[in-house]
């Protein structure tokens, strides 16, 4: 199963959100939607989710309109909340039977994933009686109890401690398993780079870079190189303004062109004690900043 | 439709649960109970005691110079003064005075002429007609006694002064006096449910929305589903809850019927005609999902449940305002005022001034029709709207929205 948007334009009254908004989600594969705050991320996610509408632009499936009756989507937003003061199961059940379930399985669904979630004896609580952490846990089964074909995430791991997190982690590689689709949005970088295979980047409203992640990555033009040395200040002071030091305390040294690679590499290999060298890819963190930050790149890659 | 269902049965079953809502009516089914009973338990007392002393009633003291004066006062202020016990006195004006102040004596008539005397009371109520009737009094005893001077016999003068006039009424219209307190009552349920569910309805739909469970909801179900599913749970927990308080008002009347002795405003209370009971269902059922649905939109663009009295504010005023009118109108007697005419067309103020003339006086069939008409199209077009503000309004946060930026973005969606 393919999602695409295509062309997604949304203003709200004179103040353009979304521009030309397209991007891909395959099935079996989680999807990162990144942006900065503001830059029509929770927007994009609303349209695609048909809370209202676009002002042009296409949701498809597998090419063809969306049609909601048929595809299930969960979704946990970054506001979290449900009925503070009404007891859990009924909720819960609610909330599934409003998006199709019949009673009976609902309540099956919801104690499957109460169990699944460690959370089974709060069943009958109210809501306001739990800790933040696990308030955010019963959120995620309103997001999957009705066991969706699209399941998405924003933010799930912002509150969690480590235990809970790896809990989530296991149940969202479940979910990719199952051949859902999972979509991402999330300021932690880690959590993206770990579990998606391929992003988005919207800045302003448009979509500032998009496409596997390792391709992205191996896109970058290959003219730099990490190099890991106790012969710091010798290749510092030959290679002069080319080469500059990383936070971590290595050297990254800048070719004048990627063809240069082999030869720079046999020269410090030769001359120097070289612990490791290998050709420099950046992080999605850094990845984001260049597009998204303040002097973002223009267009798309 | 299946959401719309779920919705319903979800918001109702909160209605039901909540201890307040379950609580208050019970509260006022005794309360009501307890009234109903209360002539037969009064009589259940008095049969116990016998009958009444009249050494518990209040004295009212006379006194005369004259003593056949003093005789003849005493007799007729006796049979006018029932509820009192009435004694002749010959002690001074100071002890007189005493004996009020002390509460031994209620009240005393000081006669300084066969027709002009002075009344001693402690505290002059509101409701004090003895003044009244002790010049009634007087005055038939010196229309008497000039009759009786002019030749007259006693009992022919008698027969002049209790001449009894017969006459009947022919009520072509209604009896405005007895319809006055079933309306009275049927008006103030109305008002009283109408604001309060309206506020309920205006409180679940903030607290939703404060409490972020919106943000899931707005993604799981239509708005429409929400506000009509919202908005007619509530109509019928009101409903249940009148039908309830009613309901065993009637019941239990007729189990007391006997005790309550054929008293005219409280028969006629009970014995409202059965076609206006279908024009309350009528008026009620509209009248509440029109301010329900209002409440429900303008809550709906409140980030902060303590701003939402305010922003509810204009509706309730308007929601006053048509109650005052019909207020006034009923108790000045002219339900039928111009002012009436044009409310009963105005569907925020219809569905009380509609029902209050179709109650106290005669409307012709097609006003109600047109009435009924624009208040149901009303009602329908302000459940849309509603559900479009709704929609819009659940997902701004921040300051609530000035009225001019909610009709044009409505306008734009």
């Amino acid at each position: 199963m393919i999602l695409e948007l295509k062309n997604i334009e949304k203003s709200f009254g004179e103040k353009k959100v979304l521009t030309g908004v397209s991007f891909k989600a395959e099935g079996g594969k989680a999807f990162g939607l990144l942006g900065r705050n503001g830059a029509g991320k929770t927007t994009s996610i609303r349209i695609l989710m048909d809370v209202f509408p676009a002002n042009s632009g296409e949701v498809l499936i597998d090419g063809k309109p969306i049609n909601y009756s048929k595809i299930g989507i969960g979704y946990l937003p970054e506001e979290r909340g449900l009925y503070p003061k009404k007891v859990i199961v009924d909720q819960l059940c609610y909330f599934a039977e409003l998006k199709g379930m019949r009673h009976k399985d609902a309540i099956a669904s919801v104690d499957y994933w109460l169990e699944r979630l460690g959370m089974a004896e709060y069943r009958n609580k109210r809501l306001d009686t739990l800790s933040k952490g696990n308030q955010q846990k019963i959120q995620l089964v309103t997001a999957l109890a009705h066991d969706p074909d699209i399941v998405i995430l924003d933010e799930p791991f912002s509150g969690l401690d480590p235990v809970n997190a790896m809990l989530l982690k296991n149940v969202v590689k479940e979910q990719i398993a199952k051949g859902k689709i999972v979509l991402f949005s999330s300021h932690q970088m880690s959590y993206i780079e770990e579990f998606c295979d391929s992003i988005a980047i919207l800045n302003k409203g448009v979509v500032a870079l998009q496409g596997d992640l390792r391709d992205i990555k191996r896109d970058y033009p290959r003219d730099r190189l990490v190099v890991r040395t106790v012969a710091l200040e010798r290749i510092r002071s030959d290679f002069g303004a080319a080469c500059t030091v990383m936070e971590n305390g290595d050297l990254l040294i800048q070719l004048s062109s990627p063809g240069e690679k082999k030869a720079v590499m046999t020269r410090l290999v030769e001359n120097y004690d070289i612990d490791e060298v290998k050709v420099y890819e950046p992080s999605l963190n850094d990845i984001f900043v260049e597009y998204a930050g303040d002097s973002a790149r223009e267009g798309e890659k | 439709m299946k959401q719309f269902g779920k919705i319903l049965s979800f918001e109702l079953k909160s209605y039901l649960k909540n201890k307040a809502f379950v609580g208050v009516t019970i509260f006022l089914v005794v309360i009501i109970a307890v009234v109903m009973f209360l002539p037969r338990i009064i009589s259940m007392i008095e049969t116990d005691d016998g009958t009444a002393d009249p050494g518990d009633l209040p004295t009212l003291l006379v006194k005369a110079e004259d003593p056949s004066q003093a005789e003849m006062v005493r007799e007729l202020f006796g049979a006018a003064f029932t509820d009192y016990y009435v004694q002749v006195t010959d002690e001074g004006i100071d002890s007189i005075k005493d004996k009020i102040t002390s509460g031994s004596a209620e009240g005393a008539f000081v006669m300084t002429g066969p027709t002009s005397y002075t009344y001693y009371v402690n505290n002059l109520s509101m409701y004090d007609v003895n003044e009244a009737v002790a010049n009634e009094v007087l005055q038939k005893i010196y229309q008497m006694n000039a009759m009786i001077g002019g030749g007259m016999t006693p009992e022919q003068a008698g027969e002049v002064m209790n001449i009894q006039i017969t006459s009947q009424v022919e009520m072509l219209g209604k009896n405005q006096m007895q319809n006055f307190f079933y309306t009275y009552i049927m008006i103030f349920a109305l008002y009283m449910v109408i604001l309060l569910y309206g506020q309920m309805v205006a409180m679940n739909v903030a607290t939703e929305k404060s409490s972020r469970a919106m943000e899931v909801l707005i993604t799981s179900a239509k708005p429409i589903s929400m506000m009509f599913g919202k908005v007619l749970a509530s109509c019928i927990a009101g409903l249940t809850q009148l039908i309830a308080i009613f309901g065993s008002a009637l019941v239990l009347f007729n189990l007391n019927k006997v005790y309550w002795g054929g008293n005219e405003i409280i028969d006629s209370i009970f014995n409202i005609p059965p076609e206006l009971f279908g024009y309350m269902l009528v008026f009620f059922l509209l009248g509440f999902l029109i301010y329900a649905f209002l409440y429900g939109a303008i809550a709906s663009t409140v980030s902060k449940l303590e701003d939402i009295n305010t922003s509810v504010q204009p509706v309730t005023y308007l929601f006053i305002f048509g109650f005052m009118v019909v207020m006034f109108s009923m108790s000045s007697g002219e339900v039928d005022n111009v002012l009436m005419q044009i409310c009963s067309y105005i569907p925020f103020t219809s569905p009380m001034a509609m029902f209050t003339r179709i109650a106290m006086s005669t409307v012709p069939w097609y006003e109600i029709a047109i009435s009924v008409g624009i208040l149901l199209g009303s009602t329908v077009g302000i459940g849309f709207l509603a559900a479009k503000i709704y929609r819009l309004g659940v997902l701004m946060y921040g300051n609530a929205p000035k009225l001019g930026a909610i009709v044009k973005a409505v306008w734009k969606a």
